[in-house]
């Protein structure tokens, strides 16, 4: 008999092991879909560090306070810059189970989530509260595909800022002038360097990074109006001005730390702070990130808007969509929506996350002089969006983008360059 | 599959403890029959979350799925358009260069070193214990651990770079942020077919170092099984011939250790392929992708390409199959003939 227990047992462990296996598929189901009511919301996003979760929990108290008795439900995934919640999030919205709200960056990344079929026309809620004529006119438009509206956005921040400490730079008694031209920050970062101290500060282990930087001397050189043109194929990779743009980055990048490709972009700004080098360009988080490693704006470090012909402004946007369908909470969900749009909100949000309410009759007397300088700037500059971070035209356009730098950056091959993107302007636009 | 020795053992005709043994077992069709059911759910389960879904890659790959968000299944015109792509990427030839100089390099270190450490401790006579324990604790770490690790000791600014510095080195190689190509073959214009300088980029060595260093351990203790199974008589045998130290190892030990080397072989040559954790936390993709490899491209690709992080994971499936199956089917005809 001993014979057949034994068979019974191993019967039963496998037994037991499918069971296992088939109630950990089913543990995969978001929390909180299954019990339902109204009193519930589910929220997705990338905001998981420090200061930005700290900026999130500000918009979850402000939906709790509209609509009494709300459970939020703070699924929050960490890293990669987006890239592993967007991950978590397309699984979810291919699997039918989608959370109530989820945040993205507007325009280009909003568009294959509308290609997709994915996000909810919001379009009848912007009218009634008459949103797009509270919000920048650049704004307003990066929230909708086709004329119609899709996301709701929270916050703006600027990507095209160069960091600077003020000590260093007048050791080599330079002054970088933001209405200069490429050539004379190029030339005061060679002063610098005469001074025996690596002028620029670069950490893309993470290639946006350089990505960014390339972005912002293009802009540089080829100007507001030319750069949208680059994304509707109505002017040329292969321009002259973004070929000198590239000569200018391959400059500024023999201007800047040997082990870029070694270290993250808040490591290299705060090599810029601690003086081991002149500048570092990064876009406006690295502020917070800054007051969070204890440093002093003014003292410690200091900012110029990236030099160049015109005064631009590099928009990385931050909003929320709802889903097309299967939407577990659709009342709370749209609570969700006004609070975010509540301008008192919108500054207590940016107060933390360093960015500047995207609402324009929010009161920022509050906020610092960097955001206060940077939403003045928002006003009057020229808004553009960001490539670095896929905003301005599809991910795929924008990873073929980050491809092209990292390989740029071994090679400093111009042609290759201008090759691969002219062709991906061809074929992905 | 061969499950008959994995069968317990069936109901027999009562025999006491003492005497059951397998040959006692009756390869009957009532015992092969439970022994299906037994693994009926196994199979089930590997063949929907292993062959069904390698098949759902491959349908993925000659898709037109190109954004991660949309699912789009239709095929791709011309016919796997999305390979003939790929192959063309400056990024795709770094890749398949550097997991082929990785592997190469990494198999010799980790073989090599794990036979010498394995020799040594062998032969060693005091300390036998210790020295395992410190050739095997590598192993027991996982790559992302000592990636971090390594990542310092090979930063430009800090780990060995400080000892270089101190001892009046002043331009310090870059280890991991190196772009050189030792012993490139060609120049790539970029608008060729060939768009990437094929050799042995010098960004990958610290990297292949500490991976051997973590598997060293594995292929020592796959050794010293091996060394422990060699009959000593042999050797005695071939000490009263009048064989010195090297002949007695080049005749009789190493021919004696070679299972052992292809063991170590297949075993670790699949860690080489798949390397990703490790990479991703020394220098990821590195400047002009010389430390770039197929794992950190999918996961690059994964949200806004998913037909070429399919295809990308399909070539390395295939990579992985024309070592294996080869020693697959050596097994097999053995196997046979036995």
């Amino acid at each position: 008999m001993r014979a057949s227990n034994k068979l019974r047992t191993s019967l039963a462990i496998t037994a037991a092991a499918s069971l296992i296996a088939v109630t950990g598929c089913s543990a995969n189901q978001p929390a909180g879909s299954s019990t339902g009511g109204t009193d519930k919301l589910e929220i997705t996003s990338w905001w998981t560090s420090g200061s930005e979760a700290d900026a999130l929990n500000v918009l979850i108290d402000g939906v709790k306070q509209s609509k009494a008795g709300l459970s939020v439900d703070n699924a929050a995934v960490s890293g990669g810059g987006g890239a592993n919640a967007r991950q978590a999030l397309a699984a979810r919205l291919q699997a039918g189970s989608p959370p109530d709200s989820w945040q993205l960056h507007p325009a280009g990344q909003l568009k294959s989530y509308v290609d997709g079929g994915q996000v909810a026309d919001l379009t009848e809620l912007w009218t009634q509260n008459d949103w797009a004529s509270k919000l920048p006119k650049d704004v307003a438009e990066a929230q909708q595909v086709d004329g119609k509206y899709y996301t709701v956005p929270i916050g703006v921040h600027r990507g095209n800022v160069l960091w600077t400490n003020p000590a260093v730079l007048s050791k080599a008694n330079v002054k970088i002038n933001p209405t200069g031209t490429v050539d004379e920050l190029i030339a005061s970062l060679k002063q610098v360097q005469a001074t025996g101290t690596t002028p620029v500060c670069l950490g893309d282990k993470d290639i946006f990074a350089s990505a960014e930087l390339l972005e912002s001397i293009i802009m540089s050189r080829t100007g507001a109006d030319n750069w949208k043109k680059l994304f509707t194929n109505e002017y040329s990779f292969d321009a002259p001005e973004v070929k000198q743009a590239l000569e200018d980055y391959k400059t500024i990048l023999s201007l800047s730390n040997k082990d870029h490709s070694a270290i993250t972009w808040d490591e290299a700004v705060k090599k810029m702070a601690n003086g081991t080098c002149a500048v570092s360009l990064m876009g406006d988080w690295a502020y917070g990130e800054l007051l969070n490693a204890k440093k002093t704006p003014g003292t410690d470090f200091a900012w110029v808007t990236f030099p160049g012909k015109e005064d631009i402004f590099d928009y990385v946007g931050d909003g929320f969509s709802i889903p097309a369908k299967n939407i577990p909470h659709a009342d709370a969900a749209n609570a969700w929506l006004k609070t975010l749009m509540d301008p008192k909100i919108q500054t207590e949000f940016a107060a933390k996350k360093g960015s500047i309410p995207a609402v324009t009759n929010a009161d920022i007397s509050s906020l610092s002089e960097y955001q206060q300088e940077a939403a003045k700037s928002f006003a009057s500059a020229k808004v553009v969006s960001s490539l670095a971070h896929g905003q301005v035209t599809t991910a795929e356009f924008a990873q073929t983008y980050a491809d092209a730098v990292s390989t740029f950056n071994g090679s400093g091959n111009v042609a290759a360059f201008t090759a691969s993107m002219t062709q991906a302007q061809k074929t992905q636009l | 599959m061969t499950t008959s020795t994995a069968l317990p053992p069936a109901p027999v005709p009562p025999v006491s403890p003492g005497q059951r043994s397998k040959k006692q077992v009756p390869h009957n069709v009532r015992t092969s029959r439970r022994a299906a059911w037994i693994f009926a759910p196994s199979l089930l389960v590997s063949f929907v979350f292993v062959y069904v879904f390698i098949g759902i890659t491959v349908y993925i790959s000659l898709s037109n799925w190109k954004i991660g968000t949309s699912p789009d299944l239709t095929l791709r015109q011309p016919f796997g358009g999305t390979y003939g792509e790929i192959i063309q990427e400056q990024r795709f030839q770094a890749d398949i260069r550097n997991v082929v100089i990785f592997t190469i390099i990494f198999l010799v270190l980790a073989i090599f070193g794990g036979l010498i450490a394995a020799l040594f401790i062998h032969h060693v006579s005091v300390g036998k214990g210790l020295f395992r324990t410190v050739f095997l604790l590598p192993y027991a770490l996982s790559f992302i651990v000592t990636g971090v690790a390594w990542r310092w000791i090979f930063s430009p600014s800090t780990g060995v770079n400080e000892i270089l510095r101190s001892i009046g080195i002043e331009n310090p190689p870059g280890w991991t942020t190196d772009t050189t190509i030792l012993g490139a073959l060609n120049d790539p214009s970029g608008t060729d077919f060939l768009k990437v300088q094929f050799g042995i980029p010098v960004a990958l060595l610290p990297i292949i170092f500490a991976a051997a260093w973590q598997l060293v351990g594995f292929a020592m203790a796959m050794y010293l099984a091996g060394l422990a199974s060699i009959p000593e008589e042999h050797l005695e045998a071939a000490s009263v011939d009048g064989a010195n130290t090297w002949q007695r190892l080049r005749h009789i030990v190493l021919p004696q250790l070679w299972p052992s080397t292809i063991t170590c072989f297949v075993l670790l040559l699949h860690v080489a392929l798949k390397i990703f954790d490790l990479v991703v936390a020394m220098s990821g993709s590195g400047p002009g992708f010389v430390t770039d490899v197929p794992g950190i491209y999918i996961y690059n690709y994964l949200t806004s390409r998913y037909d070429k992080a399919s295809a990308m994971a399909i070539i390395l499936l295939l990579l992985t199959l024309a070592v294996i199956v080869p020693y697959l089917i050596r097994g097999y005809r053995k196997e046979r003939k036995a």
